[in-house]
């Protein structure tokens, strides 16, 4: 009865199975067409990173190895022209050692780019003053005497800075120290051939003094087989120093082979490109002539200081164009100062030096716009830190000065900034910038280098496909295209 | 010598330094309004600047032919990573409100200066979020107001679209969809149906209107603001009355939620948060606000309004932010402007990462799509993108979480949920075809049993 009732129930419960999966009344839990449509739209373009890199890739494997060359030099030939801080820095501490000019090349990628947000600036103050890294140039620094401020604090003028140079030549018993700053500067198109030469001529009448009075001091008697001797010992090349006074020599009647000529710039006729001697020549490629377009990419950091240096192109304003490095240099090094002593943060210090060139801009205007009275301000210079009282006044005594030029110009300042920065400018900036961070990323992250050609042809690609869309204009593209072409 | 402007410059110079220690200037953004063309080139040098987390793509074009330009930034940008929420600003969506436009602009500048210089917080918050941000929703609107002469700009010119309609008007009226279910029943969420018809062949829709339908419907957006001008304040949900009246509190499901997120944005705003700031104009009544909050309803009643639009008819959840009394204010108060809300505007999006966050699979292991998940005492679900992720909202309590989808059988989990981080949640769902599988399976065994124990 028992296993009839069991067989009876299991039957019926197969029944009901069997209907029951018949009729499958449960719904699959697949997606329905009209979602799958919905989150499968495609938006423009939303394809990974990767992909897109990976076919630039494929595109371009032909062209690769050719390609691979031109990045390599370019980068080798990148650090020195765009390490400006390097150079300004090695330009204050006289470039004591050989091993400064390496230091471009090393360095590059802790570049010190002082204008907007660059991710390197305030690790570059910070780095200046671990010791361990570069002991030597800050430590130099820390006990140069003759840092870029005289004893009393007021900045140098050009005549100083030619003393400085000669001083560091004699000192160095090197010529070629003259040759590396003069050609950095030139190569930064902070100064013009001309005024290479004056400074060249300038700097062999102060060394040649220097010479003398130290002969003098020394009490010996023959001065002049005693200057000649030394100057000799200056260097290998002695014809260097001969050359330039050869080309007075061709160019001026009265002149003779003599050091204390007072001869000026403006008298002199500075064609002499036959005559460059050779270290002049090395030189020659990287930009003796300087290329508006190469002083841009260097001195894009400070275009506006560049732009003032520009317009102060004749041989009048000589004086204060070497002034206005100077000052430039100081201010560079003013900041240093303030950071070292707590004064202010290293990004404070990286902020304040990028409005620098905003606040040139804005003086620039002001110098065209009105001849505005300055209060004797050349002796509110060079704060001396350890009194804090003296600096505190000063500053409010500049911040009254700063709120009322503020005030006038107000107005201008706006359409300044709107209308200044070309639109080439604003993309080479940007681009600057990314270059900058990959090198940085990438040497943080011990990787060799960036590839430079992949991210080129993803910019490429990128840039075809925002043209495509109506983001970017045909012409900005091409100029996108061209900069990264010319990294 | 006559270093007369060099020493000039010098001290000009060190005032630089004395101003700019003590105002903490932004480097790297300049402060002023950007027209159609300026601000396409602002999106690109940011792009220029940091090609490895930002992509620029357009959403649609307006009326007079104008991109809606969107600029993303996530570490991937292009690709939604499973996981890794959606986040929107939309500013300008009233042409002649123009705060909003510039601030996503330097925001859009900031995050990638401070991503270059090592800022963590927003490294992480890059790496994490896939960031949207579109300046402007309404560029034909902003060219006729910012073409007006002189510094005062009318209250309503450039407001609309160029064909005159008011955009935060323009969308698909949802809450009176919800209004009538919470009476009588039925869904509490997607309730846009048939969405690609009821768009497309929808002609009162202004064209920017429904590029950025289409954008909410394709994005998994999970957070959002839209930027505003005129006031001070961040209005939550809902924005219309329930009883169609002026002014009425009308809280959401997610009222708790919604009173957190705004406050979120607001406290970090000075002028917002001032519990003494008095109103914009004098006779107006701000007596909704609180703590610089306020419900939509409870301040004026919006038809048809962007916010609730996002909340009814997708996963997101979007608060309007009114930024300033003056709608178009002068060029020079901007750089203020962006100082009151640069905090707030980081501080929002790191709002993301709250509440539960997780996959829904199925127990192979494969994503399931537009699984939903529901929270025990808020009405209102939200569900999962493509590939099964999901991210659910809440202020911090103790919260039963569940999954269903069709065909599946639902799993209900407890969470306690912290203010933040958002707490991680998997479901894995078991197919209800599965468990019958399993039941006849065990039928099966059954009868064998029997059978060879009865011999039958």
């Amino acid at each position: 009865m028992a296993s009839k009732r069991v067989g009876l129930f299991v039957l019926l419960q197969l029944v009901v199975l069997n209907v029951v999966s018949q009729t499958s009344a449960f719904p699959t839990p697949t997606a329905s067409a009209d979602d799958k449509t919905v989150y499968n739209r495609q938006l423009t373009e939303e394809r990974p990173l990767q992909e897109q890199i990976a076919e630039a890739d494929s595109v371009k494997a032909a062209v690769q190895s050719a390609e691979s060359k031109q990045p390599a030099t370019s980068k080798d030939a990148e650090p020195e022209q765009g390490d400006d801080f390097t150079m300004l820095k090695s330009l204050a501490d006289g470039q004591k050692s050989k091993e400064a000019p390496e230091g471009p090349v090393k360095k590059g990628d802790h570049q010190y780019v002082p204008d907007e947000s660059d991710s390197t600036k305030s690790r570059r103050l910070a780095d200046d003053y671990d010791s361990t890294k570069h002991g030597m140039d800050y430590g130099k620094y820390q006990d140069d005497p003759e840092s870029f401020r005289q004893v009393d604090g007021t900045p140098l003028t050009a005549e100083d800075i030619v003393q400085k140079i000669a001083n560091k030549i004699y000192e160095e018993d090197d010529r070629g120290v003259f040759d590396r700053i003069v050609s950095k500067l030139l190569k930064l198109g902070l100064i013009t051939e001309n005024q290479a030469d004056t400074l060249e001529y300038q700097v062999a009448e102060a060394l040649q003094d220097l010479i003398t009075k130290n002969a003098k001091n020394n009490e010996i008697e023959d001065m002049d087989q005693e200057s000649r001797g030394e100057q000799d010992d200056l260097g290998s090349d002695t014809d260097a120093w001969e050359t330039p006074r050869r080309r007075y020599d061709e160019e001026d009647d009265d002149e003779v082979a003599n050091n204390d000529d007072d001869e000026t710039a403006d008298e002199v006729d500075r064609d002499a490109e036959e005559d460059v001697d050779n270290s002049w020549d090395k030189e020659k490629e990287e930009g003796n002539e300087v290329n508006p377009e190469d002083g841009l990419q260097d001195l894009q950091y400070f275009p506006n200081f560049y732009r003032l240096l520009k317009s102060l192109d004749s041989e009048q304003d000589a004086q204060e164009r070497e002034t206005l490095i100077t000052i430039m240099k100081t201010l560079i090094d003013f900041v240093k100062m303030m950071v070292k002593y707590g004064t202010i943060t290293p990004e404070e210090g990286v902020s304040y030096l990028e409005n620098l060139d905003a606040m040139i801009a804005m003086q620039t205007k002001n110098k065209l716009g009105k001849s505005l009275v300055v209060p004797d301000i050349s002796g509110l210079t060079g704060k001396n830190f350890d009194e804090d009282d003296n600096t505190k006044s000063e500053t409010a005594k500049m911040q009254k000065e700063y709120e009322n030029l503020k005030d006038s110009t107000k107005e201008e300042q706006p359409s300044t900034e709107t209308n200044q920065p070309a639109k080439s400018e604003t993309y080479l900036e940007a681009i600057r910038k990314n270059i900058e961070w990959l090198k940085k990323h990438n040497k943080e992250e011990g990787k060799n280098d960036y590839d430079l050609s992949k991210l080129k042809d993803f910019m490429d690609q990128q840039v075809d496909s925002y043209i495509e869309k109506g983001i970017i204009a045909k012409d900005e593209g091409d100029t996108i295209k061209r900069i990264y072409s010319s990294l | 010598m006559k270093p007369l402007f060099s020493s000039f410059l010098f001290a000009a110079a060190a005032l630089a330094l004395a101003a700019a220690a003590s105002t903490g200037t932004e480097p790297g953004i300049s402060f002023e309004y950007h027209r159609y063309d300026e601000l396409r080139k602002a999106l690109v040098s940011v792009w220029l600047q940091c090609p490895t987390i930002t992509r620029i793509y357009t959403i649609g074009e307006s009326f007079e032919g104008r991109e809606l330009l969107v600029l993303e930034m996530s570490d991937n940008p292009g690709t939604h990573e499973p996981g890794e929420p959606e986040f929107k600003y939309i500013a300008n969506m009233h042409g002649n409100e123009a705060v909003g436009r510039e601030l996503v602009i330097y925001l859009a500048q900031y995050l990638c200066n401070q991503y270059q210089q090592g800022n963590d917080t927003i490294i992480e918050l890059i790496h994490n979020t896939r960031i949207h941000l579109m300046p402007s929703m309404n560029p034909d609107g902003f060219e006729k107001a910012a073409s007006q002469p002189g510094e005062i700009k009318d209250w309503f010119v450039g407001r609309s679209n160029a064909q005159g309609v008011d955009l935060n008007r323009n969308f698909p009226d949802l809450d009176r969809i919800v209004y009538i279910n919470e009476r009588e029943g039925g869904a509490n969420n997607h309730l846009l149906q048939n969405m690609k018809k009821a768009v497309d062949e929808n002609t009162k829709l202004a064209p920017e209107t429904k590029a950025v339908i289409h954008w909410i419907m394709d994005i998994p957006f999970v957070l959002s603001a839209n930027l505003h001008g005129g006031d001070v304040v961040a209005n939550y949900p809902y924005d219309e009355t329930r009883s169609e009246s002026a002014h009425e509190y009308s809280a959401s499901p997610d009222d708790v939620m919604f009173k957190s997120l705004a406050r979120a944005y607001s406290m970090f705003n000075p002028v917002m948060s001032d519990p003494h700031r008095p109103p914009c104009r004098k006779n107006d009544d701000d007596s909704s606000f609180k703590d610089g909050i306020t419900n939509g309803g409870a301040w004026y009643s919006v038809p048809g309004g962007m916010q609730d639009f996002n909340y009814l008819s997708s996963n997101c959840f979007e608060i309007t932010l009114e930024l300033s009394c003056d709608k178009f204010p002068n060029e020079e108060m901007l750089k203020n402007y962006w100082e009151q809300n640069r905090d707030s505007l980081v501080n929002y999006i790191e709002q993301t990462h709250r509440g539960v966050k997780g996959f829904v699979r199925d127990l192979q292991g494969s994503p399931i799509s537009n699984a939903t998940i529901s929270v025990e005492g808020i009405d209102h679900d939200i569900t999962t993108a493509k590939d099964g992720d999901y991210w659910r909202l809440l202020a911090p309590g103790n919260y039963k979480v569940a999954a269903s989808a069709p065909g599946f059988l639902t799993v209900i989990k407890k969470v306690a949920v912290p203010y933040s981080p958002a707490t991680r949640v998997d479901f894995e769902l078991e197919s209800l075809m599965e468990r019958k599988e399993e039941e006849r399976e065990e039928l099966m065994d059954w009868w064998k049993m029997m059978s060879e124990t009865l011999n039958f």
